[in-house]
């Protein structure tokens, strides 16, 4: 399958974004594989269909994604900024080592909510 | 990798790669794929590699969006323990007068693109301060070139 298109809800088993349900009222987008410019656009395109459904938070789950690149990045510092605007925030749930590397070292740790899993993102929600 | 082993590839002669495809997203995972072999001949750890693949993968995004009509040319160089990556970009012929036309709804979403990748640039330079020893852009014979040198240890 081409990894080109804009496809609504994208996956191609190895690469892909799709939706993952909700944790609580929030919608999950889940990323798998390696996130760079080719997938980066379909990144965008779901969570722009995310905030057109009104969503003001999302949780992004990162935990079966391998590789993050600037593309792909600048698309969550996008919905960061969007969601901020709307009195939200984005959540990651990251577990690998290089993905969070390149949160640290571009010095975006802090921008997202960031969870080791899915019922960390709850329990955080809980605790407020 | 034994100590043996790792000796042979620190001392074997020079090696050069070169590898060119389409100026297309889809074939950028190539040049990672490249770098991580060539990575660990220069006998980089599994951490040194995972930089190294993703600083090349940063390299192409030096360019500006990938319109898959120009080329993408990829040369890695591993001499001993420090390996170097060029990637040149090479236009198409006549590729503007084959774009000379965009209606309204490319345009904006042409505008989002650049707006996108301009981001992802300065994401970009960031990154590869930290992943590399150096890097840099040039331009050669008209033709705009970014770089990359890696040495084993560095990170």
């Amino acid at each position: 399958m081409p990894r080109g298109g804009h496809s609504p809800d994208h996956s191609d088993g190895a690469h892909g974004v799709q939706h993952g349900g909700r944790i609580d009222d929030l919608p999950v987008l889940e990323a798998t594989g390696e996130l760079d410019l080719a997938v980066a656009p379909w990144l965008r395109d779901q969570i722009d269909a995310l905030f057109a459904d009104g969503a003001r938070s999302l949780v992004v789950d990162l935990s079966g994604a391998t590789f993050l690149d600037s593309t792909a990045l600048g698309v969550l510092v996008g919905a960061v900024n969007t969601s901020k605007e709307r009195g939200g925030r984005i959540h990651l749930v990251v577990t690998e080592p290089q993905i969070l590397r390149v949160l640290s070292i571009t010095g975006l740790s802090g921008a997202f909510s960031l969870h080791e899993g899915r019922a960390e993102v709850l329990g955080a929600r809980t605790e407020r | 990798m034994n100590a043996l082993r790792d000796e042979e590839l620190l001392t074997s002669e020079r090696e050069v790669i070169e590898i060119s495809f389409p100026g297309s997203v889809d074939f950028v995972v190539i040049a990672r794929f490249t770098a991580a072999t060539i990575g660990a001949r220069a006998g980089l750890d599994l951490n040194e590699i995972d930089d190294l693949r993703l600083a090349v993968d940063e390299l192409s995004i030096s360019f500006g969006p990938l319109d898959g009509e120009s080329s993408l040319r990829y040369e890695f160089v591993r001499d001993g323990d420090t390996v170097t990556v060029r990637c040149t970009r090479e236009p198409a012929p006549g590729r503007l007068s084959d774009r000379g036309h965009r209606d309204d709804a490319e345009t904006v979403q042409s505008q989002r693109d650049l707006v996108h990748w301009q981001q992802a640039r300065q994401l970009s330079v960031v990154l590869l301060d930290e992943l590399v020893t150096s890097h840099g852009g040039e331009i050669t014979d008209g033709r705009s070139v970014a770089w990359l040198m890696k040495r084993r240890g560095t990170r």
